[in-house]
């Protein structure tokens, strides 16, 4: 019988996490993000990241997508408290499904001096297809869309070109079970 | 202009109140709640209980639900009345108690200005209520007050805050009554409609097969209401399987019954819990594996299958992994269980299990409840174990406070019908016993109410003797007065060296006198001949009795699991010595 103790152990809990991906569709009233931000620091969940939107005006719902880390046992568990929760129609996790996509958009600014950055930028963004927002002398801001991995590969081509200044906001990812 | 279909926000409340059949409330009045106040005034069919502390009022409605099956209803005012409420909303979520609190606000024009009284009643009572809402329109009223009563009394029930803004309760509406509303389903979280043929199947099979079944029964049993008991009793009887309950379970299953084998976990019976260590088949009814009846999780019940059947999905799974489970009523499960023995003409009487209860029968040997009652000091045990001689053919309730006492209670004192049990068990909440004994005593008016309290524990919410003489509630404080915090002290005679830090409680009222000056009686034994006596004259009084017992300071509670120790390795008695690895580990839990 494998139950997990609530004694230390000396497995690392972390090396058995895994990320998941999880779809909450709610009613939109007040105080349902407290409660599920609450749920998730109460017992001691993580938040890698969040997105929440109205997502259908007529019958008044939000879907919330929320990045976390956990063992498959710990996952299950916060899919059943956020269940247990009224204003929370369903909760799944993305994993779970046959078939699912994700993505995420992400705005970057880069700040550069010289030519030669320029010409490196414009090589990374023609690459990942970014498209310009805007640019300017020194300072071109791009938008970039894909799966989260796909955005950290552009951030990590950027930050091998020496001397640029990088600022970025992430939408974190959504999904979508097919 | 007035419209005669229209009502202030306040009527509506006890317009609702009363088309839920609420007939009594519990509350404390303030600036933030005077309109719902000034509506009481001019009705009759609602009973209000002035308390003296607004935590009085939520552990007597807690215990006024858990003695009659109702939502227990409570209401007080902004700030202040409400923080006082939050350690009862989080029993009552803990124990899976239905309440409705209803609580004032400031008016919404002032909400975020830290106006008087302001606080986030909302913000500050989410994590311990089922649900809560705040009600900025009072058109929205009544729907929100039927939705909460739907939402405390389904599923697995609990407690659900109403927070009302001063103006919403003088701003006029319509009334709609219960039978208009329709509940969205998925608000309501009642669990799976439909039993589980397949889960039952396995069940019986799996019953068939097994040489070490046991029940282990839990307060969803309670919860699902007196006919899961009936349903329950007609199962262990047709399958003479062994039972156990948690503390919660208490009265579920009869105390006495043969197949009982009482109560299980940290203060347990030995029978109870080397069943639940060796046997081969587990049938969880109602329970959560909680910590203080699992012990150390690794080496519980090893070679068990098990079966689990909870309303609560996310009581599934969460501390032990089951093998098979459903989330249907109980009531509705434990019948289609009974009727599918019943119309198969499975024959499981043939079964008897004869080793397995030879084996319990050998455990019970150890006669692990003993204790040595001397000539003169009076042992706790014994107390309990009398006031349960003197008053087991009456119509009893037990409430009791957290401790020691608590412990022995669910020990000695026997249950044969459920609701009779009402104790603080989740979140062990110290100055629980006395208010909850005013809350059951007004459920039950021609019942006999006892409050088995610690001194420790009495002194927390002492002020609740006034609610039970105002209202000439006789209910009955049981003292067993060792002048320590005496589970604290137990805790550190076992795994602190003896070092008594804070758990001796200096300086205690008379508590003689201190009834006689609330205008209750006092009464009080010193010693074992004056035991009999005294519970019998305090039994016989019709009035709120503190009955002081001079107990011995050193008794310690037995047999116990150390934290952090399985369940076949519990002391028995003082004499037993822990071993040291477990003290060291039991040290940094609870």
């Amino acid at each position: 019988m494998s139950s997990t103790s609530v004694y230390p152990t000396p497995i690392n809990a972390f090396k058995q996490s895994k990320r998941s991906v999880l779809s909450i569709i709610v009613d939109n009233e007040p105080g349902i993000l407290a409660r599920i931000v609450g749920l998730f620091s109460g017992r001691g969940y993580n938040i890698e990241a969040l997105n929440v939107t109205v997502v259908d005006i007529k019958n008044n719902l939000s879907r919330i997508t929320i990045e976390t880390l956990g063992e498959e046992k710990v996952i299950s568990q916060i899919i059943a408290q956020l269940e247990k929760l009224v204003p929370v129609h369903s909760a799944t996790n993305l994993a779970n499904l046959s078939e699912s996509y994700e993505a995420e958009i992400s705005l970057v600014k880069i700040e550069f001096d010289n030519n030669e950055q320029d010409q490196k930028i414009l090589n990374f963004a023609d690459i990942y297809r970014s498209r310009t927002v805007q640019k300017r002398q020194n300072i071109v801001v791009y938008e970039i869309s894909g799966t989260s991995e796909r955005i950290n590969k552009f951030l990590d081509d950027l930050n091998t070109i020496g001397g640029i200044k990088v600022e970025l906001v992430r939408s974190g990812p959504i999904g979508l079970g097919i | 202009m007035d419209n005669e279909n229209e009502f202030t926000g306040a009527d509506i409340l006890l317009k609702a109140l009363k088309d839920q059949e609420v007939d009594t409330i519990f509350g404390y009045p303030g600036g933030a709640v005077l309109p719902i106040y000034d509506a009481i005034f001019g009705q009759n069919f609602l009973k209000h209980v002035l308390v003296r502390q607004e935590a009085g009022a939520v552990h007597a409605a807690e215990g006024y639900a858990r003695s009659s099956g109702k939502v227990g209803v409570l209401l007080v005012t902004s700030g202040p009345g409400v923080t006082n409420v939050v350690t009862g909303l989080t029993d009552a979520l803990m124990d899976s108690i239905p309440i409705v609190c209803i609580s004032g606000q400031v008016p919404s024009h002032l909400i975020g200005t830290d106006a008087f009284q302001e606080c986030d009643t909302t913000g500050i009572t989410r994590p311990c209520t089922k649900h809560n809402y705040l009600v900025k329109d009072v058109s929205k009223l009544s729907e929100t007050i039927h939705e909460a009563f739907k939402i405390a009394s389904s599923g697995r029930p609990g407690p659900v805050l109403i927070d009302i803004p001063k103006d919403v309760q003088f701003a006029k509406s319509k009334y709609i009554p219960k039978k208009d509303i329709s509940f969205r389903e998925h608000r309501i979280k009642a669990g799976s409609k439909n039993v589980d043929k397949n889960f039952v199947q396995e069940l019986v099979n799996h019953i068939k097969k097994s040489e070490r079944p046991i029940f282990y029964v839990g307060g969803g049993c309670l919860n699902s209401g007196p006919k899961a008991s009936q349903e329950l009793i007609k199962l262990v009887n047709k399958t003479n399987i062994p039972i156990t309950t948690t503390l919660h379970g208490l009265g579920c299953f009869p105390g006495e019954d043969k197949s009982s084998l009482g109560m299980l976990g940290m203060h347990g019976n030995y029978e109870a819990n080397l069943a639940m260590n060796k046997c081969d088949l587990m049938i969880n009814v109602g329970a959560r594996f909680d910590d203080r009846v699992t012990g150390r999780l690794d080496a519980f019940s090893p070679d068990s299958v098990k079966f689990h059947i909870d309303i609560d999905q996310s009581s599934i799974n969460k501390n032990v992994k089951v093998n098979f489970h459903t989330n249907t009523d109980i009531t509705m499960t434990l019948k289609e269980i009974n009727s599918f023995i019943e119309s198969n003409n499975i024959e499981l009487e043939k079964k008897d299990y004869i080793n397995w209860w030879g084996q319990i029968n050998d455990w019970r040997k150890k006669e692990c409840l003993h204790y040595e009652q001397g000539e003169e000091i009076i042992k706790p045990q014994h107390a309990i174990s009398k006031l349960y001689d003197l008053t087991a053919q009456k119509d009893t309730f037990i409430t009791t406070e957290v401790g020691q006492h608590q412990m022995w209670a669910a020990q000695y004192y026997k249950f044969s019908k459920p609701n009779r049990w009402i104790t603080s068990g989740g979140l062990g909440t110290m100055g629980f016993g006395m208010p909850a004994a005013v809350g059951a005593q007004m459920a039950n008016p021609n019942s006999l109410v006892i409050d088995i309290a610690g001194e420790a524990s009495f002194l927390m919410n002492i002020q609740e003797i006034a609610t039970a003489v105002q209202y000439k509630l006789p209910i009955k404080i049981f003292i067993l007065n060792n002048e320590y915090m005496g589970m604290v002290r137990q805790w550190q005679e076992l795994l602190h060296g003896s070092r008594y830090s804070e758990s001796y409680v200096d300086a205690l009222p008379d508590f003689k006198k201190l009834a006689e000056s609330f205008n209750a009686v006092g009464v009080r034994a010193k010693n074992i001949s004056e035991l009999d006596d005294t519970i019998n004259e305090m039994i016989s009084i019709n009035r709120p009795v503190i009955a002081d017992i001079w107990v011995d300071k050193k008794e310690n509670c037995f047999p116990m699991i150390p934290s952090g120790a399985a369940h076949h390795e519990m002391l028995l008695s003082k004499y037993d010595k822990e071993n040291p690895e477990n003290q060291e580990k039991g040290k940094v839990l609870v």
